[in-house]
C-alpha cells in the first residue's frame, strides 16, 4: 500500500506553517519506501494533484478553533463541502467531488486529516511558531506515526 | 447609518469582509472590500540573501508563485546589473505562459465562468465546475482538466515543481530544455491553442448568442470608467513577461508609459483607516475617494485592464478575438467589469499561441542560459500576474543582502475598483432599505470577475465558510442575517 503524508501551510507565515513543520519532523522517523512525505504551500486542486495515485493520504494542516494547540483527527466526512467564497479557492473537497464526477480513478481510498487548532490565522510574516502551537508538533508526529504503523 | 456586512469572503475568518453602508434613506452609500493585508514582509526580508528572494517570495502566495518568482528574478537581474541571455528570457517567458494557461483556465471554468455558463440566476450550488460540466458535458470537463494540467506541466518541466519554482537566477535560468521535453511541450502548446479556440466558441455560444447575458455585460451597475494599466511590448501589444507599463485614460488614449523604475514617481498608495489595504492610484491625477472618471486616479489591472491599456495582442488568433470584443461591446475602452471574463479567454489564446511560438523557436534549446552577475545594487522587476501588474523592488547592500524590499501585488492595484464594483452591484439590489433576492449573486459576480486573490495563507481545510450578509440598524445592532 502506498501512502503519502503532506504537510500543508505557508512556510513563511508563522503558525500557518505548522503542518509543514509536522511533515519535516516526520521525515526524520519514516524510512519506509512505501511512504512518501511531502510539503504543500498550496491547497485545493494543487493539493489533489499531489495525492492522486496513492492508496492513502494523510494531510497535516491547521484548523481554526478554540483550543489552540489541540490536535484532531478528521475524515473527509467530517468536513463540510460548502462553497468557499475565496474566488481563487476551490477547496480540496470540491476538487475531490469534481474528480470523482469525471471518473478519476487515482483518488486515494482513504484520506485522513490531522489538524492542529489555531485561534486565528496569522497576518504577519515570519518563520517562528508560537510556543503553544509549536509544542503540538511532537504529539502530532506521534499520532501520525501510529496511524502509519497500524494500517500499513 | 445602516451597515450591511457580507462576511467572510475568504477563509481567513475575521479578516476579509464586504461592508455595505446605507444612507438615511436606506440606499447604498458606499461599499468596501476589506482584504487581509499580510504585514511585516519588509522586516522579514531584511538581511536575507538576495538570491533567495525568488524562492521566498514564491511562497507568499499559494495561487501565484510563478508570478512572484519571476518578478523577483527580474528585480535581481536589475539589482545585479545583468541581462539574461536571449534563450533564458525565452525559457522564462515559456514557463510564464504555462502559469497563465493553468491560472486562467482555473478561473474561467471553475471560479468565475460558472456565473455565465451555468447562469447568473442559477442556485449557488450549481454555479461551480460541477454545474459547468452538467451544462457543457463530461467531455468538455475532461478537456478542462487536461489543459489545466498541461499548463502546470509546462511550468514544472521548466521550473521544478509547478507550485514551487526554483529555476530563476539573476542573469538567467538554471535549466535548459532537452529534446523529449521540447517535443512534449510542443504537443501540449498545440493542444492548448485548440482548447482556447473551443473555449472561445463556448463563450460565443453560451454568452454572446444570449441577448440577456450581453445586456447584463453592458448594463450600468457593471460599468466603471477608470484608467487602465498593463505591460506592453514595443508595439503596445499585451505582454505578460516584459515591457513598459502603459496607462490609458477613459477615452483609450495613452496617459503615460513608463519603466518600472519610475513606479514610485507615478503610483502613490492611499491608506484608509477602515482597511488594512493600501489603495494605489495615479499620483499625477490624485486621490479623489472611491470614484471613477478622468479626475480620479484609480485604475484597473488584470485581463480587461491589460487589453484596454494595449493596442492589441501580439498573436494572430488572440488579436482577431481582441478586435471582435471591442466591436461587440461598443469600442475602446470596454468598461464593463463582466468583460473581464471574455478578456481572460482572449489572453488564454494569446499565451497558448505564444507558448507555441516559443517552443518552435530554435533558440529555445540553447544551453547559453546564464550570464555572470555584476555588483549588487537596487533592482526593480515587473510582470503581469494573472490578476494584474506585480512589482518587486529591492535594495541590496554590498554583500548582496536585502536592505529594503517593497512589493505591489496585483489585487492591491485593483482594490479601489473592486470596492466600487461591489457598491454599484449592491445599489441595483438594495433600494430604500429593501434588500432584493439576488444580492449575494450580484455582489459575488462583481468581485469575482477581477479574480482577486485574498488569502496568502494556504490550507486544505475547512471547506470554506458560508457566505453571510449581516444587516445592522442605525445603532449597528444586528437585525437580519442572510446566509448561504
Amino acid at each position: 500500500m502506498k501512502t503519502i503524508v503532506i504537510g500543508v501551510g505557508n512556510p513563511i507565515l508563522k503558525d500557518d506553517a505548522v503542518g509543514v513543520h509536522v511533515a519535516r519532523e516526520l521525515k526524520k522517523f519514516v524510512k519506509d519506501s512505501n511512504i512518501e512525505i511531502d510539503e504543500a504551500y498550496t491547497g485545493g486542486m494543487n493539493l489533489l494533484d499531489l495525492i492522486l495515485g496513492f492508496d492513502k493520504a494523510i494531510i497535516a494542516d491547521s484548523f481554526i478553533g478554540e483550543k489552540e494547540g489541540e490536535i484532531r483527527k478528521l475524515t473527509i466526512n467530517d468536513i463540510s463541502s460548502s462553497r468557499s467564497l475565496n474566488p481563487h479557492g476551490l477547496t480540496l473537497i470540491e476538487s475531490l467531488e469534481m474528480a470523482k464526477r469525471l471518473g478519476e480513478t487515482k483518488i486515494p481510498k482513504e484520506i485522513i486529516f490531522y489538524v492542529i487548532i489555531l485561534n486565528e490565522y496569522p497576518s504577519e510574516f515570519g518563520e517562528e511558531l508560537s510556543a503553544k502551537v509549536g509544542s503540538a508538533i511532537p504529539k502530532a508526529v506521534k499520532m501520525i506515526l501510529e496511524e502509519l504503523s497500524n494500517k500499513k | 447609518m445602516k451597515t450591511v456586512t457580507i462576511d467572510p469572503i475568504t477563509r481567513l475568518e475575521g479578516h476579509g469582509k464586504i461592508s455595505i453602508f446605507l444612507n438615511s434613506e436606506g440606499n447604498v452609500e458606499n461599499a468596501y472590500l476589506q482584504i487581509p493585508e499580510l504585514r511585516g514582509f519588509e522586516r522579514f526580508a531584511q538581511g536575507r540573501r538576495a538570491e533567495d528572494m525568488p524562492q521566498i517570495t514564491s511562497r507568499i502566495c499559494g495561487v501565484c508563485p510563478v508570478a512572484h518568482h519571476f518578478a523577483s528574478t527580474k528585480a535581481l537581474d536589475d539589482a545585479f546589473n545583468v541581462k539574461p541571455p536571449e534563450a533564458a528570457k525565452k525559457l522564462r517567458e515559456l514557463m510564464y505562459c504555462g502559469y497563465i494557461i493553468y491560472d486562467h483556465i482555473l478561473h474561467f471554468y471553475y471560479l468565475g465562468g460558472p456565473d455565465f455558463i451555468v447562469g447568473p440566476d442559477a442556485p449557488p450550488a450549481k454555479r461551480n465546475i460541477l454545474g459547468v460540466i452538467e451544462k457543457t458535458g463530461l467531455e468538455i470537463g475532461k478537456e478542462v482538466i487536461k489543459h489545466r494540467a498541461y499548463g502546470q506541466k509546462i511550468t514544472s518541466i521548466l521550473g521544478g515543481k509547478a507550485t514551487h519554482p526554483v529555476c530563476g537566477l539573476p542573469g538567467g535560468i538554471s535549466k535548459s530544455l532537452n529534446k523529449d521535453e521540447t517535443k512534449d511541450i510542443k504537443n501540449m502548446a498545440d493542444s492548448c491553442v485548440e482548447f482556447s479556440k473551443n473555449s472561445l466558441k463556448i463563450f460565443e455560444d453560451i454568452v454572446l448568442k444570449n441577448k440577456e447575458y450581453v445586456d447584463l455585460i453592458k448594463s450600468d451597475p457593471y460599468q466603471l470608467k477608470t484608467y487602465n494599466m498593463g505591460l506592453v511590448d514595443n508595439e503596445n501589444k499585451v505582454n505578460f513577461y516584459d515591457g513598459l507599463i502603459r496607462v490609458t485614460d477613459q477615452k483609450g488614449k495613452e496617459f503615460v508609459k513608463f519603466d518600472v523604475k519610475d513606479y514610485c514617481k507615478l503610483i502613490e498608495e492611499r491608506v484608509e483607516e477602515w482597511s488594512y489595504m493600501k489603495f494605489p492610484y495615479l499620483k499625477d491625477i490624485g486621490w479623489k475617494g472611491l470614484k471613477d472618471g478622468i479626475e480620479s486616479g484609480i485604475y484597473r489591472v488584470g485581463p480587461l485592464g491589460r487589453l484596454n491599456a494595449s493596442e492589441g495582442m501580439a498573436t494572430p488568433l488572440a488579436n482577431a478575438e481582441y478586435k471582435k470584443m471591442y466591436e461587440t461591446l461598443g469600442g475602446k475602452p470596454v468598461n464593463s467589469t463582466l468583460a473581464f471574463h471574455w478578456a481572460r479567454l482572449i489572453e488564454l489564446m494569446n499565451v497558448s499561441e505564444r507558448a507555441k511560438e516559443l517552443i518552435n523557436d530554435p533558440e529555445i534549446t540553447s544551453t547559453k542560459i546564464k550570464n555572470p552577475v555584476g555588483e549588487p545594487g537596487e533592482g526593480f522587476g515587473v510582470v503581469e500576474a494573472a490578476r494584474g501588474t506585480l512589482i518587486h523592488h529591492y535594495k541590496l547592500d554590498n554583500k548582496a543582502l536585502i536592505k529594503k524590499a517593497n512589493l505591489i501585488v496585483a489585487t492591491t492595484n485593483n482594490a479601489g475598483a473592486i470596492s466600487m464594483s461591489i457598491r454599484d452591484a449592491a445599489k441595483g439590489v438594495i433600494k430604500k432599505g429593501k434588500i432584493e433576492q439576488g444580492l449575494l449573486n450580484k455582489v459575488e459576480m462583481a468581485f469575482r470577475a477581477y479574480d482577486p486573490c485574498f488569502a496568502c495563507a494556504t490550507h486544505s481545510l475547512p471547506g470554506g465558510m458560508p457566505l453571510q450578509i449581516k444587516i445592522y440598524n442605525e445603532d449597528r445592532k444586528l437585525i437580519h442575517k442572510i446566509q448561504r
